[in-house]
């Protein structure tokens, strides 16, 4: 079968994602930005915006679109525009102009004036550091600071002053923006009182109970629609504002509404990942054992502290074992654009605090990097019972180890030509989980079934996760399968994100095929049914009973029945009371930095993963794929750069980089199977996020093995490595 | 973007007769009127003009309105125009970009782009935004209080190091003005950037007869691998005889204001031992006169390594 059902559509071009939608008498909305970080709106001269050709509306503070902030139990409280007339950051959403065209409505926005009463802006995470505030709980409930200390010592700073070496830095990594393809958009069009809206999500039927909740509709009145999205990375987690804008517009013009962010407006008026600042110190025994982590982490967060990037919660407090361990998450709010989750919140820039300093210590102690790990490698996440449900992350070091060549290592790196050579390493962990998902199975009289939860495949696979999965559980050929996303009228899917969406829409399906047999099964057995009183049975889609059989579809056929529909579903459950879960991987580079203009080049890379069973070993390695290179650009490219008034230096596709194919060379991963039927029945662990996590620490691991420079920031810049 | 008026002259003087903007491959042009910085009222799309044609007979004549991708793969062109064509834009934009618009192409300066910020070059007298802002990209020669912006081309860089003129036609007629005083540094008037005179084109680029300019290259130092601008480059070429420079032409590009030849660097070369030693002693005056800013003091010392690094890689062939 198609490895990845929804290929041929998007490499074609014939998938349909929001934006691509048109209706007759469609209008497009273009949103107007904030021009300061801080302050008050004291009056929008629109006079000659409404006046400008094919302009239908101007919506501003002082004459807004009604809408209310929608809240919901996974990601809080989702801010709408122009409810009042604060100004938080630059580039905030501020205005909305409807006009007959995209080019009338853009150009319309540039003839409304602004006058603002300015305010300080506070805009440096540096600067703003001593004034930190402790971060709100983190996810799991946990308080921004916690300790586990072993017996009779008194405080992690003992347990560092009794450790024979102590390696101490401060690592920072620079705020990204998610910069899917498809920018944030959205169609909305009434008919007979039902709103659909056309817009890619990360969770249909939680875009349609946000935009339900905003327009103080009835939920059964809002339809969402997202068979096609466009890459989300947590940046679509949130419904975002033209979904809102182009909702409200609709139903006040009484005319479809298309919006659509312009690149540069992605850059501000969505939200990004979260600049950082670690301190991190580790204490070992000459022998490498570690004795104390302590890590200390500052994230920024935008003036109304709706998210925080949980680094040390997200490593430290689970990676390594160690006697003596003490955490900390403050939030330092400034006045930046909202900031959310991005692939691995947490684990990714964290991952590249700690796994750099793991590999400073590997240097003091002269000690090579993966045995350094190997010796500290964990049971259980440290002060915790529950032990891991299926760890074997030293199994891809040591396959990894050899298929890398990391015994032709030295400490020193080594030179080829004009270029300095370096290896480096790190690992990779991030926690598994499922999230609550209900997926519908459809039997069909022509022997197709259907596979149908509204969710969302925002490509990472999950499309044909459900074919493959449906067609086993169902145990007929995956083709028989129709798997059916993106729509909030299918049973709810929930979000895609956490890494999840195989776990648990798996699961669910593994719940709801039993059932739909059962089903099928009392039916043909049924007064009148063709196997009426017999025992029956059922395999490879046929009933059996009596010495006969038939297909469902002929079952289903010879009493009268198109179809029969069961749901199933699953969540998070007794499983998390007995074992600790989470993926693992061992990550390795190659870097070549140029002797005279310092230039890094990764001419190498491996991932090497354990993440229980693969069930789509192609869309599993591409995703693995993509993570890597995104932990690459983290390390070498992406950053989002502030300037003291607050305006994002570099907010466009010009001049934030990311890497281009030049930059990456063939991509090596690899997968440790070992189904992990403990964590969930399916046997299969997130493999979403994994790959980026530890990506940036061992390029700059491998940088420091080919220079002798230690950078403790990523971006790693060409001046980080040029020579006084 | 706004409205405009768009017609298609098929002759030199039709085209001259009536004011607007020139379009040839619209790399330039088209991206600027979507980000509102240039809103031209009338565009005249020139590409039917016959401002073509690559002669190799007698140095190199290049009409205006050649390909990037064509020039670059043309085999008589010196190494060093083809390298620095190959390490422009992407291979689309070369496809569509034009020799003359790549000489005229505005500078990346994100404060220029931006239309809500301040910038003399865009808006005389408003201020500059970069000398106080983000300009890790910036010039560090040739800059004034007015204007720290880069000249964007790496054709450029290559062209002033060979002496290369460009043929200008207007309704005067037809002049021709060595590349290395068609460009202006900023001054106090940073929006005027070149010696073109309103209504005048870019006919044609002419490079003299230079033989051991086969022996040449091109060094471009940037963030990623392709498809990014430099942070700093070094367009050479040398003439060795016997193990000693007998000439040389050393430029360098995206630390200046204009594509910046050094003529200092080139005399220190002029019969010292073609080494890495005598190398590394001429490049030190590469940087003459630099004014660094806030974030790009690296360029500085980056500079000097590149030209370095371009000297030895003519010499010592390529270690890549």
């Amino acid at each position: 079968m198609t490895s990845r059902l929804d290929g041929p559509l998007k490499v074609t071009g014939r998938a349909t994602y929001g934006a691509d939608n048109n209706f007759p008498g469609m209008a497009h909305g273009y949103v107007v930005l904030s021009t300061i970080a801080h302050g008050e709106i004291e009056a929008m001269d629109v006079t000659a915006a409404k006046s400008a050709p094919g302009v239908l509306a101007v919506y501003s503070p002082f004459d807004p679109l009604a809408l209310r902030a929608p809240t919901s139990s996974l990601l809080g409280e989702t801010w709408v525009p122009m409810q009042d007339r604060n100004v938080a950051y630059y580039g905030q959403p501020i205005g909305f102009v409807v006009a007959e065209t995209y080019e009338q409505a853009r150009d319309a926005a540039m003839l409304v004036e602004v006058s603002y009463r300015a305010l300080p802006a506070l805009t440096s995470l540096r600067d703003g550091l001593a004034t930190a505030e402790d971060a709100p709980p983190a996810m799991d409930g946990s308080p921004p600071s916690l300790s586990v200390l072993a017996d009779g010592v008194e405080s992690i700073e003992d347990a560092l002053a009794a450790s024979p070496v102590v390696v101490e830095a401060t690592y920072a990594t620079a705020g990204q923006n998610h910069a899917a393809m498809e920018p944030h958009s959205a169609v909305a069009v009434w008919d007979s009182g039902v709103l659909t809206v056309y817009s890619g999500t990360q969770g249909a039927d939680l875009q349609a109970a946000d935009v339900a909740s905003a327009l103080r509709e009835e939920p059964a009145s809002v339809h969402s629609v997202n068979p096609f999205v466009g890459g989300a990375f947590g940046g679509k987690g949130k419904t975002s504002i033209p979904t809102f804008l182009a909702a409200a517009a609709a139903r006040a013009l009484d005319r479809p509404v298309k919006t659509a962010l312009s690149r540069e407006q992605v850059f501000t008026a969505t939200a990004n990942r979260p600049a950082t600042v670690q301190a991190i110190s580790l204490g070992a025994e000459r022998n490498g054992t570690l004795n104390a982590i302590r890590h200390d982490s500052w994230s920024a967060t935008p003036m109304d502290r709706s998210f925080v990037e949980p680094t040390s919660h997200g490593t430290s407090r689970e990676w390594y074992s160690t006697r003596n361990l003490a955490i900390s998450q403050k939030m330092v709010p400034l006045n930046i654009p909202p900031t959310t989750f991005m692939r691995a919140p947490g684990e990714a820039p964290g991952s590249f605090a700690l796994e750099s300093a793991i590999d400073e210590l590997a240097v003091a102690l002269d000690l090579d990097p993966i045995e350094l790990r190997q010796r500290n490698n964990s049971a259980a996440p440290p002060g915790r019972d529950l032990q891991w449900s299926s760890k074997h992350l030293d199994e891809c070091f040591r396959v990894g180890a050899a298929r890398f060549g990391w015994s032709e290592r030295t400490p020193q790196g080594r030179t080829d030509g004009d270029w300095l050579v370096g290896l480096g390493t790190a690992t990779a962990m991030f926690p598994a989980m499922r999230f609550p998902a209900t997926v519908g199975i459809t039997l069909h009289d022509d022997d197709t079934a259907e596979v149908a939860t509204s969710g969302a495949d925002p490509g990472t696979g999950l499309l044909t996760v459900l074919s493959l999965v449906g067609g086993e559980s169902l145990d007929i050929a995956p083709e028989k399968v129709t798997p059916r996303l993106g729509d909030s009228s299918f049973p709810a899917g929930g979000m895609s994100g956490g890494s999840t969406a195989t776990a648990s829409a798996g699961s669910a399906i593994m719940v709801a095929a039993p059932r739909v047999i059962d089903d099928l099964l009392a039916l043909a057995s049924s007064p009148g049914a063709p196997f009426e009183g017999a025992e029956v049975s059922y395999a490879d889609g046929r009933v059996l009973g009596g010495g006969a059989s038939m297909t469902f579809g002929e079952v289903l056929h010879a009493v009268g029945r198109p179809s029969i529909t069961a749901t199933g579903s699953s969540a998070a459950g007794e499983e998390m009371t007995k074992h600790s879960f989470s993926s693992f991987g061992a990550q390795f580079c190659e870097v070549r930095v140029h002797r005279w203009t310092r230039e890094v080049r990764v001419s190498r890379m491996l991932g090497v993963f354990d993440a229980g069973r693969i069930i789509n070993a192609q869309a599993a390695r591409s995703q693995i794929m993509g993570g890597m290179i995104w932990g690459v650009s983290a390390a070498l490219h992406e950053g989002l750069e502030t300037e003291a008034n607050g305006r994002t230096a570099n907010g466009d596709l010009a001049s934030y980089l990311v890497p281009v194919n030049a930059d990456i060379p063939d991509v090596d991963v690899h997968f440790v199977e070992h189904p992990d039927t403990l964590h969930n029945d399916l046997g299969a662990r997130g493999l979403g996020e994994i790959g980026t996590v530890g990506m940036a620490a061992a390029v700059a691991n491998a940088v420091h093995n080919a220079t002798g420079i230690r950078v403790r920031h990523i971006p790693i810049m060409i001046e980080d490595l040029l020579p006084e | 973007m706004r409205q405009f008026e768009l017609s298609a002259p098929e002759t030199v003087d039709d085209a001259l007769a009536s004011p607007g903007a020139f379009l040839a491959g619209g790399t330039t042009l088209v991206d600027l009127m979507k980000l509102d910085v240039m809103t031209p009222h009338r565009v005249l799309d020139i590409n039917a003009l016959p401002l073509r044609g690559i002669d190799t007979q007698d140095g190199l004549r290049i009409g205006a309105l050649e390909r990037m991708s064509d020039v670059a793969a043309h085999p008589g062109i010196y190494p060093v125009i083809s390298r620095a064509l190959l390490q422009s834009a992407s291979q689309q934009l070369r496809n569509m970009a034009s020799i003359g618009g790549n000489l005229l192409q505005r500078t990346r300066c994100s404060y220029f782009r931006d239309v809500a910020m301040p910038c003399n070059k865009r808006e005389p007298g408003s201020g500059c935004s970069a000398i106080t802002g983000a300009n890790r990209m910036h010039a560090v020669l040739g800059t004034s209080d007015a204007c720290v912006a880069t000249h964007a081309s790496d054709l450029a860089v290559a062209l002033i190091a060979l002496d290369a003129q460009v043929r200008l036609v207007g309704s005067d007629g037809t002049r021709t003005v060595a590349l290395a005083d068609f460009y202006r540094l900023p001054g106090a008037t940073p929006e005027v950037e070149n010696d073109l005179r309103p209504g005048e084109l870019v006919a044609e680029v002419v490079v003299p007869r230079l033989d051991w300019a086969a022996h040449s290259t091109y060094v471009k130092v940037r963030d990623r691998q392709s498809y990014e601008f430099a942070l700093c480059s070094a367009a050479v070429a040398l003439d060795v005889r016997d193990g000693r420079v007998v000439d040389a032409r050393v430029a360098v590009g995206g630390v200046a204001s204009v594509p910046w030849r050094l003529r200092t660097v080139e005399a220190a070369l002029r019969g010292s031992p073609a080494t890495q030693a005598s190398f590394e002693a001429a490049a030190e005056a590469a940087a003459e006169g630099a004014r660094p800013l806030s974030d790009n003091a690296f360029k500085v010392s980056l500079m000097k390594r590149t030209v370095v690094r371009a000297l030895l890689e003519l010499t010592e062939g390529s270690r890549a």
